[in-house]
């Protein structure tokens, strides 16, 4: 009987093989300049969770303002009448993302994916589009793996990499004299990486790291930590927690005296949510490293200003890091006249640009990293807030070509 | 008032499964079953409906603890997400085809499960949910700081799905489907002859009264803990499997809410009913597919909801709320005027 | 030397969140037989309250930590008149079901209402700033943490041990089966209970405003780490769920300390090795069958 079952079984699996081969032809054939005659930009990013203030659906509406300011450039002479922006929500999970990754590519027509937050479901996002030959232009992922070990042909850093947040602060802070540092991080690879490129930062600014400790995550007591910390007598102590733990260890850093010992605080990764979820008077003299600021010049403001009228706040870099990665990405389609992903990825390799987000900014050829200018952000006392969401004061720009990682330390081959 | 501390009631209202009655049906239940799952990714896109079954023998292992033996683990990501790692790491360095792989590391996740065991059936109940909890947050721990091996945050990527060179079970995932479920079935045929030996007559003896069990003879933690082993392989199984169909691993299969997810699916499937775990699955995964689209942005609000709903009103899950209907409907059909004395379900279904 | 006594300070003020919200579990559990799942989830509402009562009505921190439990109390009467009660009869893997629905349904409810980023709160000047104890400086706030919840906690064994209302409380969570063979009533007592317990976790979270973050999420690893607190002092016990709240949080500290990555793991090392060699906890009885 149960040999019987297991034939029944094998027999009813090779019929529906069978049955799949014939009813599932090859991928659709591309007969005109694009599939479906249409073009597909699909945001998946995370709407329900941790990401969702700094990210989230603001994002998807940044994009229909890029597809909206193409069409309006380009009108009659567009290469494509149909674009379509679809919205999907990863609920920060990586194993969700990658399945609607795949879908999104295989059957929702999508042409390129636009940001996705968190480095592993990025990472796996990015091995779809490799797979089947598709973009992804990642804005909101900070991992320099995407761009490293990791890279492939179709995948595009857009916005921002840890390597640029270290970097930035690390250099310019002790360039600025204060010298000696103590470190803590979050102890996993966000905080590991962070660590390396602030302490290679510091030394080649001339300044010494004296200590490093590795903390847990998630953590809300950091206490111990700061004492710690500051037993050492630092100038300055740097953290690299983020989000909720960042917030731990600003109170308690702002609790613990070590600022009236003239102990300053550098932030790894600090958001504008983050200044506008805490106050800024908690905030007050941190210093970081920002890929954009909405306020940072007229241009940036016009557009902050649009993005109020959509959505009623004011846009985080990551938002107008999707505006930007949307826009080049539908002018390098109109010079290609195709949707095909190798055309589209020949015109967008090396090309130089400038926009709302970029600044001097170039898509390098080599790995895929878009770099640009960056700027070393102060957040503001609470006494020079003039408006709603004014928190920055940007201390200096750091030029692109040392904001990020020369092209010849990658490890990425294409 | 109650003092269930005092009096403990037996989780699930199923008593041991001798299984009487309509095997007609059985068979007719059997063979649905069979034509579903190999139906599925005809309807379902091909990696979702791979998770749905995977999740489902997850949610029928943690019945088996549940259901068959009264213990609550909470803490079953541990072994669904090692074996994950596990899983990744031995098909990543090895390039063995994936079921080796998969074997592998169900194996990992049953060697984790003793000591975890071990220690969690010194205590029982609520205890035994929330050593299992804080066991399984170990395991989360070390897997986020030892990033070397898991990759940490950025998971553990470019899992390769290798199938004896057969080129479409090891590209497209519609092939695949077919090529990885035999292990879920064959996890899920293992879990049924599990309850329904006379080691899981055991198992439900001791749910029913640790201590008439004892005074009987039973090495009561002896039989927990093989049960707690036997169920982290099961899980195991589950969990290389998913790690395989999605080519990468990622930590939240580590998180506690990922114990919290298959618990949920259990209980809304129908505690100690074994195949309820996969209409619970089927459900879960589908709802989360779905709000993934729809623009819907609190999906816990209805995750929340749902898991208060049933534990206020449908305890026995929606497979044992129908199982019940159909046997009291059967019961009065057959021998009218017998009271409910025995009318709670005495047979599960295949 | 400093250091060290240093260190014991912050631990024990981190303690003092972990013993005062232990004490409520402790309660809930002894009385009720519910593990609360939500517990975390009530703490994280204590926060979220305090920090919006400063920025709509102004209360300060004051005034929060006389409202906000009593509002915690109403809202955890409500929670058992409406949910909990329902289910006491069953097995009290339910409402440990229950509940952890419930946390999922709050937690999401305050993401919806006041986003994933947090809420800003600033601690009273009185309590900033810091004191210096005969060579050691510590933090202002710090202490006061430590102090306040060692007063209430003394205060609740107080009323435990002098009170009609608190014999009766403690000899049900303690000893059951004398408390129920002796004709004492605790049904009435039930619903009270369970406020008292919510109102404890929320008060711990009132405490946490000033110097943690207030986010949806900060009650997750907060009720985790919570029941490794009640597993250590024995889940029946009122004084373990007191005194394995302070230990845990020295553990915490000096942990950070000289072990930081173990810090966290540490606690749950120190779990399972009373589990090997005490089942019933610390302070648990020898037999706790639950």
């Amino acid at each position: 009987m149960k040999s019987k079952r297991i034939r029944a079984g094998a027999a009813a699996i090779t019929g529906i093989l069978l049955l799949g081969a014939c009813g599932r032809g090859g991928p659709a054939g591309s007969d005109g300049d694009f599939t479906d005659g249409k073009l597909v930009l699909a945001v998946l990013n995370d709407q329900s969770g941790v990401y969702k203030d700094a990210s989230g659906p603001n994002s998807v509406k940044a994009v229909r303002m890029a597809v909206a300011d193409y069409q309006k450039k380009y009108g009659d002479q567009a290469v494509v009448d149909d674009i379509e922006v679809t919205s999907t929500d990863h609920q920060n999970k990586p194993d969700i993302a990658n399945t609607k990754a795949k879908e999104l590519y295989e059957r929702g027509g999508a042409d390129v994916i636009l940001d996705v937050p968190t480095s592993s479901a990025a990472l796996a996002v990015a091995n779809q589009a490799k797979s089947h030959k598709k973009l992804f232009l990642d804005v909101s992922a900070a991992t320099t793996e995407l761009t490293g070990a990791q890279c492939n042909k179709y995948t595009f850093q857009w916005a921002y990499n840890t390597y640029m947040l270290a970097n930035g602060t690390g250099t310019t802070v002790t360039r600025n004299g204060d010298r000696n540092w103590h470190i803590i991080y979050p102890d996993y690879q966000f905080g590991q990486d962070m660590t390396k490129s602030f302490t290679e930062a510091i030394t080649k600014a001339g300044g010494t790291v004296q200590g490093t400790i590795p903390t847990p995550f998630p953590n809300d007591n950091f206490a111990t930590f700061l004492t710690k910390a500051g037993s050492t007598n630092p100038d300055v102590i740097g953290t690299m927690q983020a989000g909720g733990d960042l917030i731990n260890v600003v109170k308690q850093f702002n609790e613990s005296g070590l600022k009236e010992r003239g102990v300053d605080l550098a932030v790894g990764l600090m958001l504008i949510t983050d200044i506008h979820s805490l106050g800024v008077d908690q905030f007050a003299g941190t210093l970081f490293t920002d890929a954009w600021y909405w306020n940072m010049d007229a241009q940036a403001r016009a557009w902050a200003d649009r993005f109020h009228d959509e959505t009623g706040t004011r846009p985080t870099f990551e938002h107008a890091g999707n505006y930007s990665a949307a826009l080049q990405y539908l002018e390098a389609v109109q010079e290609a006249g195709t949707d095909n992903a190798d055309a589209v990825v020949g015109k967008l390799e090396g090309k130089k640009i400038n926009d709302v987000f970029l600044r001097n900014g170039e898509v390098r050829a080599k790995d895929h990293l878009v770099i640009h200018d960056a700027y070393l952000a102060r957040v503001k006392e609470p006494s020079e807030v003039r408006e709603p969401w004014d928190y920055e004061e940007i201390v200096t720009t750091i030029p692109a070509a040392e904001a990020f990682a020369p092209a010849e330390a990658s490890t990425c081959s294409l | 008032m109650t003092q269930s501390v005092v009096t403990p009631a037996p989780v699930a209202e199923a008593p041991p499964a001798a299984a009487t009655g309509a095997p007609g049906l059985r068979w007719v239940l059997l063979a649905a079953g069979l034509v579903t799952a190999l139906a599925l990714p005809w309807f379902v896109y091909p990696p979702v409906a791979m998770d749905i079954v995977a999740m489902a023998l997850f949610a029928i292992a943690l019945d088996i603890l549940l259901g068959y033996t009264g213990l609550l683990s909470f803490g079953h990501a541990a072994f669904w997400g090692s074996s994950a790692y596990v899983t990744g790491l031995i098909a990543t360095h090895y390039g063995v085809p994936f079921p080796v792989a998969v074997v592998g590391g169900a194996l990992f996740a049953m060697v984790l499960a003793l000591p975890a065991g071990y220690l969690s059936v010194r205590r029982s109940g609520i205890y035994f949910a929330m050593v299992t909890l804080a066991f399984a947050q170990l395991v989360y721990f070390v897997g986020y700081q030892w990033s070397d091996l898991t990759g940490g945050e950025n998971g553990l990527q470019g899992v390769p799905r290798e199938f004896f060179g057969i080129e479409p079970v090891e590209t497209d995932s519609f092939y695949f489907y077919y090529a990885a479920l035999p292990i879920l079935l064959l996890g899920m045929w293992a879990a049924w002859r599990i309850v329904h030996s006379p080691f899981g007559r055991v198992l439900v003896s001791i749910r029913d009264n640790t201590q008439r069990a004892r005074a009987l003879g039973y090495e009561v933690e002896k039989y927990k803990v093989i049960a707690f082993v036997l169920s982290a392989g099961l899980t195991g199984l589950a969990g290389g499997v998913f790690a395989i169909n999605h080519g990468f691993v990622a930590l939240t299969e580590l998180h506690w809410s990922t114990s919290g997810e298959v618990v949920l699916m259990t209980v809304l499937g129908g505690i100690g009913t074994l195949w309820g775990g996969v209409l619970g699955a089927f459900l879960a995964v589908m709802l989360a597919d779905y709000l993934a689209s729809s623009g819907f942005d609190g999906i816990d609000l209805v995750t929340g909801s749902v898991f208060v709903l049933v534990v206020l009103l449908f305890r026995r899950g929606l497979w044992g709320t129908v199982r019940h209907r159909w046997l009291t409907w059967q019961r009065r059909r057959t021998s009218p005027g017998r009271t409910s004395a025995g009318a709670d379900p005495s047979r599960r279904g295949p | 030397m400093n250091a060290v006594l240093q260190y014991a300070v912050q631990g024990l003020a981190a303690g003092s969140f972990y013993a005062l919200a232990a004490l409520g579990l402790a309660v809930i559990f002894g009385v009720l037989g519910v593990v609360n799942f939500a517990h975390g989830a009530f703490y994280m509402l204590g926060a979220v309250t305090t920090a919006v009562l400063l920025d709509t009505l102004d209360l300060t921190l004051w005034w929060s930590l006389l409202v906000v439990p009593v509002l915690m109390f109403v809202f955890g009467v409500a929670v058992e008149r409406l949910l909990v009660r329902w289910l006491l009869r069953l097995d009290p893997l339910y409402n440990f079901l229950l509940t952890f629905g419930l946390t999922l349904v709050l937690v999401e409810l305050v993401k919806q209402r006041y986003g994933v980023s947090g809420l800003p709160y600033r601690a009273p000047e009185a309590l900033q700033g810091r004191v210096d104890l005969a060579g050691v400086v510590l933090p202002r706030y710090q202490l006061f943490v430590f102090l306040f919840s060692v007063a209430i906690c003394v205060l609740v064994w107080l009323v435990m041990t002098r009170t009609r209302v608190g014999m009766i409380v403690r000899a049900s969570t303690e000893k059951p089966e004398l408390a129920r063979a002796l004709g004492i009533n605790v049904g009435r007592w039930v619903t009270p209970v369970f406020g008292f317990g919510v109102a404890l976790a929320g008060l711990a979270g009132v405490l946490a405003a000033p110097f943690r973050a207030i986010t949806a999420d900060m009650g997750n690893n907060f009720a985790i780490i919570l029941f490794a607190v009640v597993v250590i002092g024995g889940l029946g016990s009122i004084v373990g769920a007191v005194v394995a709240g302070f230990l845990v949080g020295l553990v915490e500290a000096f942990g950070q300390a000289y072990a930081p990555t173990f810090a966290q793991i540490l606690i749950f090392v120190l779990m399972a090795l009373i589990i090997l060699v005490r089942p019933a906890g610390l302070f648990g009885r020898k037999e706790a069958t639950a």
